[in-house]
């Protein structure tokens, strides 16, 4: 980690108007956070908090109603930082009319990556998803799973230097959650921020070096895994959560 | 820098036009408007003589009823689609802008209804070949193939008002919507005459403003059966009606771009 703040939210404010009464309710309230560069940061909370709110707005997705949003130096959704931007979504979707090779040929595309770079960065990037054999395959006929391992190949395709990923472990088995840990591992040895949103306690354990509780839309606290693990006075990251989220 | 605007948008028209020609309803609409035409044979041998005209009449209008369902139907779901499963995320996340993907999602479509309409347009000339013992092909396909040109530019027309309309309601109000001005194109120029016969200073103004703003497509029919009945009509006209329908489109597009560019994906 340099210490150069790459995602940097001041307090962002964000209420969710109902479409028949217009009745507001808030869904994020006063959140700050920085995330500084080659850190891996997991906001936690339980359902409904507000993370993928708060990632949405991080992407430009969503505009907030108060507060302020900067990645990578840029307003959230400035075209120079989202193309340094990867974004796997929650239960990702995509196009079932399409292969899972027709699918990343079509975000390398968006990217604008030259043609003689997209082969050998899908070959690539087929590997290190354990896709190779099903890539010719409809999208339709994929697992959750394969979807999933798809979503984070196309969050890769324009190597970038932040990722978010929104639930990254959903629908994956054991030996695709360990897959997608060594991966997480490999990104940060190559010096990627990374931030994520899970429910998967022992796994943002395992490879995020910091946390942020969220609960109802108020960050509550956050704190780096070592001094969770190292004499914070709780069992593990769990006790740590619960603690918290119910304070 | 050229291709990183081109690029984007070709991604999307490509992956657009492919959704369009995996639908297996595509199908089930190419082969219905074929046995429609089919039946032209029937009717034109119970007329004395007619039965080129009546096959080419009943051909062209199911190329045009079937090609406006497709528009207006794949149309009316571009955005939709992608909103409701959720793509929409995985675009607006990539250096891609609104009017990139809009302009993608109607090429798209537009090469699709242009592949629908050539593939139809081939069918009734075999047709028509068949039907005719003189073999008149060369003005038949002068004929049918100007037509069919007419009949695109106001697919792309209707096209572009689904695409408006997608942009900011659901698909139902989106269909009532793009059809109810579709029909008042038709009736556009009927405006202009109640204005002139009016006397109310009034009314005429009122008239003639909403015939200035609604589109006026009466002119694309009466050209399509100058045209059926081999008269050719002047570049003028031609150019006048390719200049109004394309500003027209421009237009829809743009509006289209800025209402998506607007608006938030939660």
């Amino acid at each position: 980690m340099t210490g150069l703040n790459v995602i940097e939210a001041r307090g962002l404010c964000k209420d969710r108007v109902s479409s028949f009464l217009l009745k507001r309710s808030m869904v994020l309230d006063n959140l700050s956070l920085t995330v500084k560069q080659g850190e891996t940061y997991g906001l936690l909370g339980p359902n409904g908090a507000g993370k993928t709110t708060t990632v949405k707005i991080l992407l430009g997705l969503m505009k907030p109603d108060r507060g302020e949003v900067s990645v990578l130096g840029k307003t959230a959704g400035d075209h120079s930082s989202l193309k340094r931007i990867g974004f796997l979504p929650e239960n990702p979707y995509f196009y079932s009319h399409l292969t899972g090779l027709e699918f990343l040929e079509f975000i390398a595309r968006l990217f604008g990556l030259k043609r003689f770079e997209i082969k050998d960065r899908i070959k690539d990037l087929l590997r290190l998803v354990s896709m190779e054999a099903d890539a010719n395959k409809p999208m339709n006929k994929y697992s959750k799973g394969m979807l999933q391992r798809l979503g984070i190949a196309q969050s890769l395709i324009n190597d970038p230097d932040i990722l978010f990923w929104d639930e990254p472990m959903s629908g994956l088995d054991p030996i695709g959650r360990r897959d997608v840990r060594e991966i997480i591992n490999q990104l940060k040895r190559n010096g990627k921020t990374i931030f994520f949103n899970s429910h998967l306690l022992p796994d943002v354990n395992e490879v995020c070096d910091r946390v942020g509780v969220l609960v109802k839309g108020r960050l509550v606290t956050e704190e780096k895994i070592s001094n969770i693990d190292q004499g914070g006075g709780y069992r593990d990251l769990e006790d740590f959560f619960l603690a918290q989220a119910e304070r | 820098m050229f291709s990183t605007v081109i690029d984007p948008i070709f991604a999307i028209a490509l992956n657009t036009f492919r959704e369009t020609v995996r639908d297996r309803v595509l199908y089930a609409f190419f082969v219905f408007a074929c046995l429609i035409t089919v039946l032209g044979i029937l009717l034109g041998s119970l007329s004395v003589g007619q039965d080129i005209r009546i096959v080419e009449d009943l051909g062209l209008t199911v190329i045009a009823i079937i090609g406006g369902i497709i528009a207006v139907f794949a149309g009316t779901n571009l955005v939709y689609k992608e909103l409701e499963r959720r793509t929409i995320y995985v675009i607006f996340t990539k250096p891609v802008s609104s009017w990139q993907f809009i302009l993608g999602k109607y090429v798209g479509l537009s090469l699709c209804l242009f592949v629908v309409l050539v593939g139809m347009g081939l069918f009734l000339l075999g047709l028509v070949s068949l039907v005719d013992p003189e073999h008149h092909m060369q003005l038949h396909i002068h004929g049918i193939t100007c037509s069919l040109a007419l009949v695109l530019l106001e697919l792309l027309f209707v096209l572009a008002m689904a695409t408006f309309f997608s942009t900011f309601s659901t698909p139902i109000m989106s269909v009532i919507f793009t059809l109810s001005l579709w029909f008042i194109g038709h009736l556009g120029s009927s405006l202009i005459d109640l204005s002139r016969m009016s006397n109310n200073p009034t009314a005429q103004n009122l008239l003639s403003t909403l015939y200035w703003c609604l589109p006026d497509l009466a002119q694309l029919t009466r050209v399509r059966s100058m045209l059926m009945y081999g008269k050719e009509p002047s570049q003028e006209i031609i150019v006048f009606m390719l200049s109004y329908v394309m500003a027209f489109i421009l237009l829809l597009l743009g509006l289209a771009s800025i209402v998506n560019e607007r608006r938030e994906f939660p």
